[in-house]
């Protein structure tokens, strides 16, 4: 369908008509008190004060009035939606206004009939389109049409507030799988009907939502009527914001405009309703101050390299407890209880542990949650890490602590890593921790993880071990660069320079090896301190533009390359570390001035890690 | 209620006809006489939330008809006696709640109850307040059926359907007497039907005066169809004892058969069911 607002239109491209030819009222003349109630949009012609106009990117000339296919008297609308790709527009698309605009609060509904040249859908129709704010827009999408006259409903959720509407009917129409079709509207008129019943209104399509967040804006979405229809069915139209009116709970915590905007300015939570007239919405929307307002990241690694904890991205290990209480020196003097309790959360469909409420008996600023999982301990030697993701809302207390994270073993041996610094607030933080950091206890059986001198209140997902592989499991990918614009140093995809030297001793600790990796040739830097390659003969590269070349790492963090001339004269150029896959880069030859690129001799390596590189070479 | 399973369409289309020809219309509407009618039997329903209909006052329907056939006209609900179809609402109604919900091989559950055995009586003024439930493929009724069915069967006994609704056609009535000779299609009905109103937005009285020759049905105050001798097809049955029965049929061949727009849960609500005799008969 096409989303098609009227702000974002060229507006008004065509005024077809400007016809006064109601059956019924002569308002000509008359100075009126107040706006006019005529019911009738279109019944066999355009009734009084009414006008066209087409979007701007349509096909403005889809609309006309037709005077021998009708569903009653002398006339209808017609509409001939192009095929896709019409160079005049490739959908079809207006509104019908009048201006001034008409009194409609006596009116509880908009009644229409349509009919098409083939079963087809319009993808919507509505009114309370005045080109404008469009303050009380309603419409009704994806209506159904065939050959057969069908009458269609659109109810008027508050008629008191139509006291000048300017919008009688707008629509919007695509063609059907690449095709035009031709769709015809008529008998449009504002009633007054008993027929129609049981309306229901709602705001976050009816749920009761809800939401812990940061301060900030929000807003209300998904505001509709469901309502029945003379034929026992109900029908759902998308109804504008401006009909109904907010109420917060707590307008310390929350206020809400009457666009349905919420501004979350206190620590606490509000409840958000709303009305229309005196008639109370379905729905709700919840906002807590503090946790997150979306889920943490969607964890990468493969579920075959992992042992899970909590996540949803994973199968995880059966847990005893999400937070066992600790205690200390029972029957001591300093006999101390830190309680964390925890709950479970979801956001968009997304779980997370929230872990708060200390209970901290000597004031301690401590909140420790061991998650439990002795009576399945895990083998975790074959991992290389553990992560976690955390949000700390910035209203959580003593958050100036170095977190820390433990591990303990089946036999109670525990060891904890202390966090550099204090987390970051109000944002998901991911943290991955070596498994090697944690020496001195039993890793083939981890009873339990443990979050330590953490935040008062925090939000955690993702807990997982997991190991990184070591080795590239894929080839590089092969270059494709034409093999006269190459000068090949290292690849097998071209002839390289020869009589390269890919090891010169220069003193480096890096162990170099070439491994096949795939069935694909690949240098291989083990503990790379650093590391030179020698070129067979000096090369002038003046020709050139990019250096390129491909590189994967696990476990770098660090990691240069040098383009070196006869001098030496050197410069580096930083890549970014670890990678996830083989990482491709084509640097330009630019960023290695002040090296001659006509007597170009050496390249060096540095940084550290296990580095897997392959296709250096340069290229224009 | 209980159907001949053919030729439901046409009756449909044959109640359709009725209406558009007389429903409504000035001269239909007859002036009666006055009668003197005496309470004899009632159900206020007024008991608390969730509880069940009076045991003295009424037995349950369960299950799929006895013939395993939908009760005769293929419908598609499975009775229960579960106070979520069919208990009191705490605020004066008795309310058969039909739902959408896998049960006993059924796809959807309602409720039937009848007062056979409890409550059996021959004439007079039979009446109930009801909010009628609506949806296409929602088929509430109120309607008599002949106590002697058991042994002499259907239509000998005599059917008197006071109220039945089409849940797609949520602004018409119907009613309509079953007997011998004019049962199913051939049945003897009428609808009433509101230009601009609904039976499922609002209580409405629905009933039916009965005497030795005529059968006179009303909604509200006004008095849509008279039926006597004459105007049967065959014997004239509604001679007897007939008793009471409420339910909301799902589905079936009387109307055809809930969609994915039906919306479920559907509760017809009756405030009340009285039942008169005539002073002095």
């Amino acid at each position: 369908m096409k989303n098609i607002k009227s702000n974002s239109l060229i507006a008004a491209l065509i005024t077809i008509l400007l016809i006064a030819v109601s059956c019924e009222r002569k308002l000509d003349g008359l100075e009126l008190a107040t706006y006019p109630t005529t019911p009738e949009v279109f019944v066999d012609g355009f009734s009084t004060g009414l006008y066209y106009a087409a979007y701007g990117t349509s096909k403005v000339t889809a609309f006309s009035v037709d005077k021998e296919v009708k569903y009653s008297g002398t006339a209808s609308m017609r509409f001939d939606v192009p095929d896709a790709g019409d160079p005049f527009g490739s959908y079809v698309g207006g509104v019908f206004g009048t201006n001034p605009g008409r009194d409609l609060s006596g009116y509880n509904v908009l009644t229409f009939w349509a009919k098409a040249s083939e079963p087809a859908v319009i993808d919507q129709v509505g009114f309370g389109n005045d080109m404008g704010a469009s303050k009380y827009q309603v419409s009704i999408t994806s209506l159904a049409v065939n050959n057969t006259w069908k009458q269609f409903f659109l109810l008027i959720p508050d008629p008191s507030v139509l006291t000048q509407e300017r919008g009688m009917l707008y629509y919007s129409a695509t063609p059907q799988n690449g095709r035009g079709f031709t769709f015809w509207i008529d008998d449009v008129k504002f009633e007054k009907i008993g027929t129609i019943a049981h309306e229901v209104y709602q705001i976050c399509n009816g749920n009761d939502l809800n939401s812990t967040g940061a301060q900030g804006t929000y807003t209300i979405l998904n505001c509709n009527a469901i309502f029945n229809l003379p034929t026992g069915i109900n029908q759902t139209e998308n109804i504008a914001k401006s009909y109904f009116t907010f109420t917060s709970s707590d307008t310390t915590i929350a206020t809400v405009n009457s666009s349905g905007v919420i501004n979350l300015k206190g620590n606490g939570t509000a409840k958000i309703t709303a009305k229309v007239g005196n008639i109370n919405a379905v729905g709700s929307y919840t906002l807590t101050t503090g946790g997150p307002g979306f889920p943490a990241p969607t964890p990468a690694v493969a579920a075959a390299n992992v042992i899970s904890i909590y996540s949803d991205a994973y199968t995880n290990v059966t847990i005893d407890d999400y937070c066992e209480h600790w205690e200390w020196g029972q029957g001591q003097p300093w006999h101390a209880i830190i309680t964390t309790e925890y709950s479970f959360g979801n956001l968009n469909d997304n779980n997370f542990i929230h872990y708060s409420n200390n209970n901290d008996t000597w004031d301690l600023k401590r909140m420790i949650s061991p998650i439990k999982f002795k009576s399945n301990p895990q083998n975790v030697s074959s991992m290389t890490y553990v992560h976690y993701d955390v949000w700390v809302p910035s209203v959580s207390t003593y958050t100036t602590n170095k977190p820390t994270i433990a591990l303990q073993d089946a036999t109670g041996i525990q060891v904890g890593v202390n966090s550099t610094s204090s987390l970051a607030t109000d944002q998901w933080v991911s943290i991955d921790i070596p498994l090697s950091s944690f020496s001195g206890i039993d890793k083939s059986k981890i009873a339990y993880f443990v979050f330590d001198n953490f935040p008062s209140d925090v939000y955690v997902d993702n807990i997982f071990f997991y190991s990184q592989p070591t080795l590239p499991t894929t080839a590089a990918p092969i270059p494709t660069f034409l093999p006269a614009n190459v000068i090949s140093v290292f690849s097998d995809a071209y002839t390289n320079v020869s009589g390269t030297d890919l090891n010169p001793n220069w003193g480096q600790a890096t162990v170099v090896t070439q491994i096949p990796v795939a069935g694909n040739n690949t240098l291989k830097y083990t503990g790379l301190n650093y590391q030179g390659i020698q070129l067979g003969s000096s090369q002038n590269v003046s020709g050139m533009n990019f250096v390129h070349l491909d590189f994967w790492t696990a476990n770098s963090t660090s990691l240069n390359i040098y383009l070196i001339s006869t001098g030496p004269v050197e410069k580096a150029y930083s890549l970014t570390v670890p990678t996830t896959g083989w990482t491709s880069v084509d640097i330009p030859l630019s960023a290695f001035s002040p090296v001659n690129l006509t007597d170009v001799i050496q390249f060096k390596f540095d940084g550290n890690g296990d580095i897997f590189i392959d296709n250096i070479l340069f290229h224009k | 209620m209980k159907k001949n399973s053919k030729a439901m369409v046409s009756a449909a289309i044959y109640s359709l006809l009725l209406f558009m020809l007389f429903g409504c219309t000035k001269e239909n509407v007859q002036t009666i006489d006055q009668r003197n009618w005496q309470l004899v039997w009632s159900d206020e329903f007024n008991d608390s939330a969730g509880v069940s209909p009076d045991a003295a006052k009424w037995k349950f329907d369960i299950g799929v008809g006895p013939n395993y056939d939908g009760w005769g006209n293929a419908e598609l609900e499975y009775y229960t006696n579960r106070a979520t179809n069919v208990s009191l609402d705490g605020e004066g109604n008795l309310a058969i709640t039909a739902r959408r919900e896998s049960y006993s091989g059924s796809a959807f559950t309602s409720a039937r109850i009848k007062t056979i055995g409890l409550f059996e009586q021959p004439y007079g003024r039979f009446e109930a307040r009801i909010k009628n439930p609506w949806g296409p493929g929602i088929w509430p009724a109120f309607w008599l059926l002949g106590a002697n069915s058991e042994t002499i069967g259907w239509p000998q006994c005599g059917e008197i359907d006071i109220m039945e609704l089409r849940g797609q056609k949520p602004n018409i009535i119907s009613g309509t007497v079953h007997g011998p000779g004019y049962s199913g299609s051939a049945s003897i009905t009428k609808s009433f039907a509101f230009e601009d109103d609904r039976f499922d937005v609002d209580y409405h009285v629905f009933a039916v005066e009965w005497g030795e020759d005529y059968l006179d049905f009303f909604v509200d105050s006004t008095l849509y169809q008279r039926i006597t001798p004459d105007n049967v097809t065959g014997n004239w049955v509604f001679d007897h004892p007939f008793f009471i029965i409420l339910n909301v049929a799902v589905g079936g061949n009387y109307l055809g058969f809930p969609t994915d727009q039906t919306p479920f849960p559907q509760s017809m609500l009756v405030d009340y069911i009285r039942v008169y005799k005539e002073a002095g008969q």
